[in-house]
């Protein structure tokens, strides 16, 4: 060590010392002059747009001036400054009206998380070490640039790969323009749970590329094939609103549900009718379904349209579906799907919903696309109670995003060479935890040069970068969200940040903009705008000329009020034009039986993995309060588990607890046993999202992520991961997992069959 | 008329997301105790969403209920509470004093809803999760009881408001952050004194029932059955 | 051949001038042990309760079973002394002051138990009814205040008990001592010069106490058990509570008079004065308790499973055949299985170690019996989600031994400075024997064989 730093650390030292010795360290830090006059103990409210999932609520933020120990100029003080302390739902939204989800509420615990990144970063250790050291902004963006502008290669696409998560607003519009003037492939966007499969299944049926948005409200029969829609999937507090009013919202009026699922999900817990299916046939039960509906007479098969024609039979009346074929397929009786078919063509309007497991299965586009044709049949497309798709904002500057590669070819090309990435920046995704071990995801990014993040966390993924750009929480940011699906409105959300930034972060699309005017040239002129926030302004003032929830009228006025009320949105714009892609193949589908990864004889256990209620993907393990809130159905908390039948249990001599090894072909991790009367025998299921071997105190080195484990199996069509085909086998492994349970008892009278 | 505080919880509505407690603990400033405390059994979860299940797979059933405080009108804890921690406001409800308490916890072993919730040690947050204290909520310390309050810092920054200009509560006007957040409008809070009050219509309805209602507590929570589907023949 | 009043002095005073390396030996082990008891408690005021195993449901456990099996310690002393007192029962002379110094230590050692299971100890003034400047007085209303009262007004009652009759014993000491002794049983003695006078006044004295402390031990028995009986809580909630801890507290104070008794002949040589017969009798009573014990749990759970309740059923089930089903089984063999055939067969009764071997199970049995009675029910309240379970920390093991350390220690001390068995009360009895009918002649210390 040289003079300067010994003597730099013996000050720090000594003052430490003496500030120690001079009593609390608190009364020692001097208080910076606040940035915004508040007034203590009044709140102000200010609109948001919630992140925590893609639904993109609307939110309303309760500010209140606090005294944050922050750091400004490099010393450490405190600041009074407006501070966000509780999130609710903005009652003017459309697609959450007022209402907020258990993720939503939890966003403080983003801004406020102890875990964030405070700096700009840059690596001082190995790569996935996690040490690094503390840099300005002026030597990271100047790091990034200069790595940046040393990528070439001429006549290709450059060497950069930009890894994101499916992200529907302006930002996407900025990073396609940025990738695009770079000469850069499209970015590659990734989550765990995508929406692929049914994307694609809605653009064959109905011309839409684009996820469901159901009108629940006004339905009087709802069939979902394992979507856990009043939960995790699409966008859940539009949904409960609408499964809310369809309950005991319409007096006289009281809509029926039926789930069809292998495991009791939360949603699936409230359903009239609860229906076990096998995994993988749900699409064979819709065409059952479907077979009777045509068979009795009682809707014709033209009435399902385009939906009808993708399936292979349907204007023959599906004559391989009988409901005694089908029931031999799917395990539902014959009897059981004549009565259903007959409930939900004679109470109308009736839909029909499908996502999560029965699309992650290898005939999982075939499923969405029986699924839709039923809605085509039942004729609820785009009707009151049925199923419709969210109108665009007429943004020009919103287009559809390229496709860009999968991560699992991503991988692929960089491990064999053939599509090589020297520069990877990633943003809000971390498809290290996300994704199966089998991908071999990890090894491939060891062979990137340079890899830079923009998360605030250092999660899986971003402990691998040699760079790291911290963004601000979305509280902090300038937000805005295109909603895809939640609203039959067309919706364009926008807020300012809510309160100052806490720590020295700066805004990505900020950095991004900033990088780009550095780098000059095509990149600088494709992003004109000095921020995101002017970027913003320009592409919602085209929306000044469209009838819609701002009234004003005058450029700036417009601005203002979209700002207050927290987006723009239009009841005027009902439909979008159809949007379509290349069609793959004009042959209806066929589907087929569900293909799984192992033998039954060897793994006879279906493995399910599901989206947490705490955790979603994974994404907010890093939140204390999600940690701490009892799963509904098992009411674990801090915990992973696997959900075993009570009587598998009993035969395999597994009780409550047991540690288990779950192993598929593809690797093996270690859970605790969670006896669920809820799950079919032959049928294991585990939570998203504990097992981060990164992701902040909370969440590191907790339980088991079952992610690891599958089988790189895919639809084939359009390559998504199938990821519930995976097949297991169990052992014990001989003493009690880690399972914290919230409740005592399962049932409510545990005696009342006792002496019968 | 003084207001008297109630709610109704629809059964049939309640979907079971758990957006009231993570509501709830972000107006409460609820400590998160750890998973080692929370494996002791010393987690706090001022409203739960409690689960049983009927029967047996395939033919099997969960049922959800939210469970706040209740706020008895003959409530068990009060009278047991040596000094008057656990105390009947005016308005009906069932305050804790956090000030007096001294920690007996025999309130908690009176209350046959187990709503009550005691600070086995100091809570702890690690900053700067502190700043997202609500600054309306007592934070509390190790030995004392807590429970949820309807929110009463929203009660009463409603009352004095209207008080200030000089008009009455307005029917929705505001609402305890559970009800205020549950996505499916589950939960409706109001005054029972207002025969008009959702409140009060609601908890007239055929549905109506009350948890433990043997034992004479008079909760002000009532709960709405869920309902069947009878072909489609039902309200 | 009967002791002389000289031969009795030097028996029953001896052991407040000699002690054996033994006493000091045991000082010092029951001393470490009460002092590792302090120290739990401590490190529990300054981390909080959470040290302990309670948790939510279950927030009381071990300390409350240690606050109420030492209250129904406390019973026998001073029940029995003055119950024999008021029913001249002759045998009980050197018994008494046995039993009242256990009520006295049991009763003091269970009053720790409130403050140590609060929340908040160092607001525990604020159950005193004093006009505080919060303007707010305790609740009247909470059995919590009801057992402050009755706790307060047992422990001033059983102290006065124990301290009147010693007067003149003091007053004996002091006669013959010299130095430092003389000059401190002089003041404790207060002064007491034998006259015809203060002989009545003490012996009026002596009736009044010995009639008003029988209502009020039961009293204090009956207000705790109401810290259970008065909450809804499935189990706790019955009428049977009151007569059934009283009867509960005599069972377990019996037994640990017998035990004290037993040590304290052996120890303290003091075979000539504690004969078997005392055993026999207190045996005697020992087995009409356990029977009695009995009866009250039979007939409670009988009146339980009939009923059929589901809340009740689920603690019934729990300890029957459940979770708690070995402690429980474990609680009936010790009180009723075991003591009842030795107690009943006179050839083993008559022997003292047989009574002891009846007892010490009854010690056991009962301390089980606060435990099941409190943390079962606790654990299965009404609403089956919220059902738990308990496991105690070595805080509250730490100090429940410290406890019955403490009891030992308190009660080693107590022999240094008391004399066990009331000197003036034996030598009055002898007195009257002399006067008495030769029928009685059996129950002194004399030439009959133990």
């Amino acid at each position: 060590m040289d003079r300067r730093n010994f003597l730099k650390i013996s000050a720090v030292g000594s003052a430490t010392v003496a500030l120690d010795a001079c009593g609390k360290p608190e009364h020692q830090l001097i208080h910076f002059i606040p940035e915004e006059e508040l007034i203590p103990g009044v709140a102000e409210w200010k609109p948001g747009v919630c992140t925590q999932c893609p639904a993109g609520c609307g939110l309303h933020v309760r500010v209140m001036e606090g005294e944050a120990e922050v750091t400004r100029h490099g010393q450490l003080g405190l600041l009074n400054m407006g501070l966000a302390k509780k999130l609710e739902g903005n009652p003017g939204h459309p697609v959450n009206q007022g209402r907020l989800c258990a993720w939503g509420q939890a966003g403080l615990q983003v801004t406020y998380n102890p875990d964030r990144i405070r700096f700009p970063l840059k690596r001082s250790g190995p790569r996935g070490s996690g040490e690094y050291q503390e840099i300005t902004w002026e030597e990271a963006i100047k790091e990034l640039v200069s790595h940046l502008s040393s990528l070439k290669s001429p006549g290709k696409p450059l060497p950069l790969a930009f890894l994101t998560g499916p992200l529907y607003d302006h930002r996407s519009v900025l990073i396609e323009h940025f990738l695009e003037a770079l000469g850069a492939s499209p970015a590659v966007r990734y989550e765990f749970f995508e929406q692929t499969v049914l994307c694609r299944a809605n653009e064959l049926s109905f011309g839409h590329h684009q996820l469901p948005t159901f009108d629940l409200a006004n339905a009087n029969y709802v069939i979902s094939f394992g979507a856990d829609f009043l939960g995790t999937w699409n966008s859940p507090v539009a949904q409960n609103l609408g499964y809310g009013t369809m309950r005991q919202g319409r007096p006289g009026h009281r809509g029926k549900f039926v789930q069809v699922e292998a495991r009791m999900s939360q949603t699936g817990a409230n359903a009239d009718e609860w229906v076990y299916a096998k995994p993988g046939t749900e699409g064979l039960l819709a065409l059952g379904v479907a077979h009777v509906i045509l068979s009795e007479k009682l809707r014709i098969a033209e009435a399902a349209g385009e939906a009808g024609a993708c399936i292979d039979g349907w204007s023959k009346g599906l004559p391989d579906h009988t409901p005694e074929a089908v029931a031999k397929m799917t395990g539902v009786e014959a009897g059981r799907i004549q009565r259903l078919a007959r409930e939900m063509a004679a109470h109308t309007p009736a839909v029909a919903i499908i996502g999560g497991a029965p699309l992650a299965q290898t005939n999982g586009l075939a499923n969405a696309l029986a699924a839709n044709a039923l809605n085509g049949l039942l004729g609820s497309v785009e009707k009151p109670g049925g199923i419709f798709f969210t109108p665009q904002p007429p943004m020009p500057g919103l287009t559809d995003p390229k496709k860009g590669l999968s991560v699992r070819a991503l991988a692929e090309g960089i491990r064999s060479g053939s599509a090589p990435v020297e520069a990877l920046l990633i943003y809000n995704a971390n498809p290290v935890f996300g994704s199966p071990t089998a991908w071999r995801l990890q090894e491939a990014l060891g062979k990137v040069s340079f890899i830079a993040s923009f998360g605030s966390f250092v999660d899986e993924t971003s402990i691998l970068s040699d760079l790291i750009l911290p963004d601000h929480s979305y509280l902090e940011s300038w937000v805005d969200n295109i909603p895809q699906s939640g609203t039959t409105e067309a919706v364009a959300s926008l807020a300012p940040p809510a309160m100052s930034p806490l720590h020295h972060t700066r805004s990505t699309p900020d950095v991004l903009l900033d990088v780009a005017h550095q780098l000059g040239g095509n990149v600088g002129k494709a992003l004109p705008w000095k921020t995101y926030q002017d970027m913003l302004q320009a592409a919602f003032d085209s929306l000044r000329s469209h009838p819609g929830s701002v009234s004003a009228k005058a450029s700036d006025d417009f601005w203002s009020e979209v700002q207050e009320k927290g987006g723009w949105w239009s009841a005027e714009i009902t439909k979008s034009p159809a949007r379509r892609g290349a069609k793959s193949s004009a042959a209806p589908a066929k589907v087929a039986e569900p293909q799984f990864d192992g033998s039954p004889q060897e793994y006879p256990f279906n493995f399910l993995p599901y989206a947490s209620l705490q955790f979603g993907d994974g994404r907010h393990a890093n939140l204390p309060w999600m940690q701490e809130m009892p799963d509904t159905i098992s009411t674990a908390m801090w915990s992973v588990w696997l959900e075993i039948n009570p009587e598998t249990a009993d035969r395999l001599g597994i009780k409550q607890g047991d540690l288990l090894e779950v192993a598929s072909q593809h690797g093996k991790l270690q859970a605790p046993a969670l006896i669920a009367p809820g799950i079919a025998p032959d049928v294991v299921a585990m939570p998203v999202g504990q097992g981060h071997e990164s992701y902040g105190r909370y969440a590191s080195q907790r339980g088991a992520n079952p992610i690891k484990i599958l089988a790189a199996q895919t639809e084939p069509e359009t390559g998504a991961l199938a990821w519930a085909s995976t097949r297991v086998k169990i052992t014990r492994v001989g003493k009690k997992g880690q399972l914290i349970l919230f409740a005592g008892g399962l049932r409510e009278w545990p005696r009342e069959y006792r002496h019968r | 008329m003084e207001h008297r505080w109630g709610m109704v919880i629809d059964e049939d509505r309640c979907t079971g997301c758990e957006a009231c407690v993570a509501a709830c603990h972000a107006e409460n400033n609820i400590a998160t105790v750890g998973d080692d405390q929370a494996a002791r059994g010393r987690a706090m979860h001022w409203i739960r969403v409690e689960r049983y299940y009927e029967g047996n797979f395939p033919d099997i059933k969960v049922k959800f209920r939210p469970v706040p405080c209740q706020e008895c009108s003959d409530a068990p804890c009060e009278p047991v509470c040596p000094t008057y921690a656990s105390y009947h406001n005016p308005e009906g409800l069932n305050a804790q004093i956090y000030n007096r308490c001294i920690g007996t916890r025999y309130c908690a072993n009176a209350c046959p809803y187990l709503v009550r919730f005691f600070n086995f040690l100091n809570p702890v947050w690690d900053k700067p999760l502190n700043l997202q204290f609500n600054p309306d909520v007592s934070v509390r310390s190790v030995g004392i009881m807590e429970k949820c309050t309807f929110c009463i810092q929203r009660i009463k920054t409603a009352e004095i408001k209207a008080q200030a200009e000089k008009r009455p509560l307005k029917e929705g006007e505001f609402n305890p952050a559970c009800v205020q957040s549950c996505p499916a409008e589950a939960m409706v809070f109001g005054d029972l004194n207002d025969p008009k009050s959702k409140v009060s219509r609601l908890s007239r309805s055929s549905r109506a029932t009350k948890l433990l209602p043997e034992l004479g507590t008079h909760p002000k929570v009532t709960y709405l059955k869920r309902d069947t589907w009878d072909n489609g023949q039902n309200a | 051949m009967d002791k002389t009043p000289e031969q009795i002095n030097q028996d029953l005073l001896r052991p407040l001038y000699h002690a054996s390396w033994r006493f000091y030996v045991a000082l010092v082990i029951l001393g470490s042990l009460v002092a590792a008891a302090f120290f739990a408690w401590g490190y529990q005021i300054y981390n909080g309760i959470g040290v302990s195993g309670l948790d939510r449901p279950v927030f009381w456990a071990f300390y409350i079973t240690n606050f109420v099996f030492w209250i129904g310690i406390s019973h026998a002393g001073t029940l029995i002394s003055a119950i024999l007192r008021v029913s001249n029962a002759t045998w009980r002379r050197p018994v008494t002051r046995c039993a009242e110094a256990i009520t006295v230590f049991a009763l003091s050692i269970s009053a720790m138990f409130p403050l140590i299971h609060l929340g908040r100890p160092w607001l525990f003034f604020w159950l005193i009814p004093y006009p505080s400047e919060r303007g707010i007085w305790p609740q009247f209303r909470s059995p919590l205040l009801w057992d402050f009262f009755a706790i307060n007004t047992y422990l001033i009652g059983s102290v006065t008990f124990l301290l009147l009759p010693s007067f003149p014993d003091f007053a004996l000491i002091r006669d013959r001592a010299s130095g430092w002794r003389k000059k401190v049983y002089g003041i404790a003695s207060l002064g007491w010069r034998g006259t015809p006078k203060q002989w009545h006044r003490l012996e009026m004295a002596m009736r009044i106490m010995a009639v008003a402390i029988i209502p009020v031990a039961v009293s204090v028995h009956t207000i705790v058990s109401w810290d259970f009986a008065m909450a809804p809580v499935p189990g706790w909630h019955s009428t049977i509570f009151g007569p059934y801890f009283v009867a509960g507290a005599i069972f377990s104070g019996i037994a640990a008079l017998i035990i004290a008794m037993a040590m304290l002949r052996k120890l303290l040589h003091l075979e000539e004065y504690l004969k078997p017969i005392h055993f026999d009798y207190l045996g005697k009573l020992l087995l009409v308790m356990s029977l009695l014990w009995f009866y009250f749990v039979f007939a409670e759970r009988l009146t339980t499973w009939y009923g059929n309740f589901p809340s009740e059923m689920a603690v019934f089930w729990v300890t029957q055949s459940g979770r708690f089903s070995k402690l429980f089984w474990t609680m009936i063999f010790c009180n009723f299985i075991i003591p009842v055939p030795i107690l009943a067969i006179k050839n083993l009764r008559t022997k003292i170690g047989w009574t002891v071997v009846a007892s010490i199970p009854v010690i056991v049995g009962m301390w089980l019996e606060r435990f099941l009675i409190i943390v079962p029910s606790l654990s299965h309240k009404y609403l089956p989600y919220n059902f738990g379970t308990y496991r105690p920390s070595w805080v509250e093991i730490t100090i429940t031994i410290g406890t019955f350390a403490g009891m030992a220690l308190l009660y080693l001390l107590f022999s240094r400075v008391f004399p066990i068995i009331s000197i003036w009360e034996l030598k009055l009895g002898l007195q009257k024997k002399v006067e008495a009918a030769p029928a009685l002649a059996s129950q002194e210390p004399a030439t009959e064989q133990p």
